[in-house]
């Protein structure tokens, strides 16, 4: 399988006038096509700097960063968006489904984006929900179903357009154990039925377990790169 | 898309109903008033003109200049009859009709009944150039006014009321002319145009036609000229000509005749018209930027209040065009659909309006059309600035926003 993501020399400076932080520290980091990711590590890490750079929503301050073989640095806003809405999805703790939409129109949000026709939105979304489970909850609002649930409408809707990535920052951050498993059960299923890679952040090891790879930061450096079977990539040094 | 844009917007409008009714009040206010006026004023309008085709465009009065008159009018300034026809001979083909503009208020008897009659003294011909409809007998004629004949048209009501009958053509009535009385013959009924005019001031008077000659003591010599001139000529050069023709001819000094006319009076009433249009445009105008401003602040309001919605909808791959569009519609929407109230609402003011009045109401469907389109771009001027902000917003930064 080839990679579908290559960072050199990525890092992020945020500037608030007084005093730079720098929330990520340069990083070489290469992810393949099909694996299953989990980033740990303590708060102010850098984890969610790091997520919003490969999700396309901040640009990094230096370094390259090839998604799926496209240098992604240099792009303009208009064109990372049509690279969100066609090669990722993305999940956020909070959910951030839209008020006061159904169920099925939060889904049908990427494909409006894509420009699909209303009649094969609604079946895409339609199948998406009955796949996460939802198939009995098409019109209800989020604010009358549960927070697993919400989840799992924001899992369908970063489905929609079918992209080859998954990111999710802290996915089961504001849920239950049970529903965290639940959420979990579903990208492991992505990840092994449909070879979708998944990249998720958690503080939690036991959801981190669900990942093949888990890679650990602190002060905006990763620390350890541990692929399971025994594989270590080892130490990442900037 | 567009299609998606509108169903957004109209649930946008719809979550927050009291919001946008309010903001759309502007709207509403400046344009059923806007619509009201001009609705009312077209009708007027058209009263006005239907008034004046009624007189006959082409109606023009000459007569002595006051401002020259010191005392009273000396007898060598007045037109006799002879001077009349030369004046139509001088003027042929330009000069089409021309009376001693006789018109004398006389009781009117037929069998005991006696009334009040206002008698208007014509020449033959009348009816080719006013708006005189014979509905029964004929018109005065020719052999009338060279023989001096007592022969008499009456207006229908007026016949309906001296001989309760619409058809009065052979009766006789009674009439007090130079303080004589003389058998009249009836030869015609004709009818009026409806106008405002005639059918609010004057219900109860009676009228009629006879020869301007058997009024001789009116008619010869005159102070006034009542003509008609040709349809095709220049009113204004025309009239001048003539004035300075009866000055010379008369021997007075030059001005000394003037006259008015029915069409540069027209004119005059449609300028004044036009004037309040305008005037009412720039209220309208005001009442417009009023309710585009009220607009304008309503979608920053709800720009700032979904700018976590518009991370959202970034994040998933919304453009800046995408998201510009979302609000300029909604704000075009709001807009319009104010345009769309204040249209029915200024429609049915000025109809009732109209109604009460008397008047009957037209009005072009394609006002609503230019209306609603209008309202919608005042909207769409005004949400350009709030849509601008929003789709401009940092997807991260949005997304933040608490
Ligand atoms: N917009 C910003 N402006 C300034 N500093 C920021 C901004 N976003 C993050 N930071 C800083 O960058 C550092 C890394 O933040 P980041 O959100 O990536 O941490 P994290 O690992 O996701 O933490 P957590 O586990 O609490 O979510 C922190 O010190 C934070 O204060
Ligand atoms: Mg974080």
């Amino acid at each position: 399988m080839g990679e579908i993501i290559r960072l050199t020399g990525v890092s992020k400076t945020y500037d608030t006038g007084k005093i730079q932080v720098q929330a990520l520290k340069p990083l070489d980091l290469v992810i393949e096509q099909g694996e299953y990711v989990a980033i740990m590590g303590s708060s102010g890490s850098g984890k969610s700097t790091l997520m919003n750079i490969l999700g396309c929503l901040d640009r990094p301050t230096s370094g390259q960063y090839l998604l799926d073989g496209q240098d992604v640095s240099d792009k303009s806003d208009n064109e990372l968006s049509l690279i969100r809405n066609q090669k990722i999805g993305f999940v956020f703790q909070s959910f951030n489904l839209i008020p006061r939409t159904s169920a099925l129109k939060n889904v049908e949000l990427p494909m409006i984006y894509a420009r699909v026709s209303s009649k094969q939105r609604e079946a895409r979304a339609r199948e998406l929900l009955e796949k996460v489970g939802l198939g009995e909850r098409l019109d209800h609002m989020p604010n009358e179903i549960s927070g697993g649930q919400k989840q799992r409408v924001a899992i369908a809707r970063a489905l929609a357009n079918r992209p080859p990535i998954i990111f999710a920052d802290e996915p089961t951050g504001n849920l239950d154990s049970a529903s965290s498993v639940e959420i979990m059960e579903i990208f492991t299923r992505l990840n092994r039925e449909e070879g979708t890679t998944v990249v998720l952040v958690t503080h939690e090891p036991d959801i981190a377990e669900f990942a093949d790879r888990i890679l650990t930061f602190r002060d905006g450096r990763v620390i350890s790169d541990v692929k399971k079977k025994g594989q270590t990539k080892g130490e990442v040094t900037a | 898309m567009f299609l998606e844009n509108v169903k957004l917007a109209l649930s946008a409008i719809g979550i927050n109903k009291m919001r946008s009714f309010l903001t759309m009040l502007g709207m509403i206010i400046g344009i059923s008033s806007v619509i009201a006026i001009t609705a009312i004023g077209s009708s007027i309008q058209g009263v006005v003109n239907r008034q004046f085709e009624s007189i006959g465009r082409s109606a023009i009065y000459f007569y002595v200049n006051w401002s020259m008159v010191d005392d009273y009018v000396p007898s060598e300034a007045l037109f006799s009859v002879d001077e009349l026809q030369e004046l139509k001979k001088r003027f042929e083909g330009e000069l089409v009709y021309a009376d001693p503009d006789v018109y004398v208020t006389s009781p009117v008897r037929v069998g005991n009944a006696e009334k009040k009659i206002r008698l208007d003294g014509v020449d033959a011909g009348y009816e080719n150039f006013a708006d005189v409809d014979i509905i029964y007998g004929r018109m005065i004629n020719e052999n009338d006014v060279k023989g001096a004949r007592p022969r008499i048209v009456l207006e229908v009501n007026s016949a309906r009321r001296l001989f309760g009958t619409e058809n009065a053509v052979g009766g006789q009535v009674e009439l007090v002319i130079d303080g004589e009385a003389v058998d009249f013959t009836v030869v015609g009924v004709y009818r009026e145009k409806e106008t405002i005019f005639n059918q609010i001031s004057t219900s109860d008077d009676l009228y009629a036609y006879i020869p301007y000659s058997t009024a001789p003591e009116e008619a010869d010599p005159t102070l006034y000229i009542y003509a008609f001139l040709a349809p095709d000529v220049d009113v204004a050069e025309t009239a001048l000509r003539i004035t300075d023709w009866l000055a010379q001819m008369k021997g007075m000094p030059e001005g000394y005749y003037v006259y008015e006319s029915a069409l540069e009076q027209q004119n005059m009433i449609n300028d004044m018209l036009g004037v309040v249009s305008v005037a009412i445009g720039i209220i309208a105008g005001i009442s417009l930027l009023v309710g585009g401003i009220g607009i304008m602040n309503i979608m920053l309001v709800s720009v700032t209040e979904r700018t976590r919605e518009i991370g959202i909808r970034k994040s998933l791959g919304a453009r800046t065009g995408d998201i510009l569009m979302q609000f300029l519609t909604e704000s075009m929407i709001i807009s319009a659909l104010g345009g769309l109230i204040g249209t029915v609402l200024g429609v049915g003011i000025a109809a009732i309006g109209m109604t009460v009045a008397g008047v009957g109401f037209t009005m072009n469907p394609l006002v609503i059309v230019i209306a609603v389109g209008f309202s919608a771009i005042v909207g769409m001027f005004f949400g350009i600035y709030p849509a601008r902000r929003a789709a401009k917003l940092d997807p991260i930064e949005a997304l933040r926003y608490e």
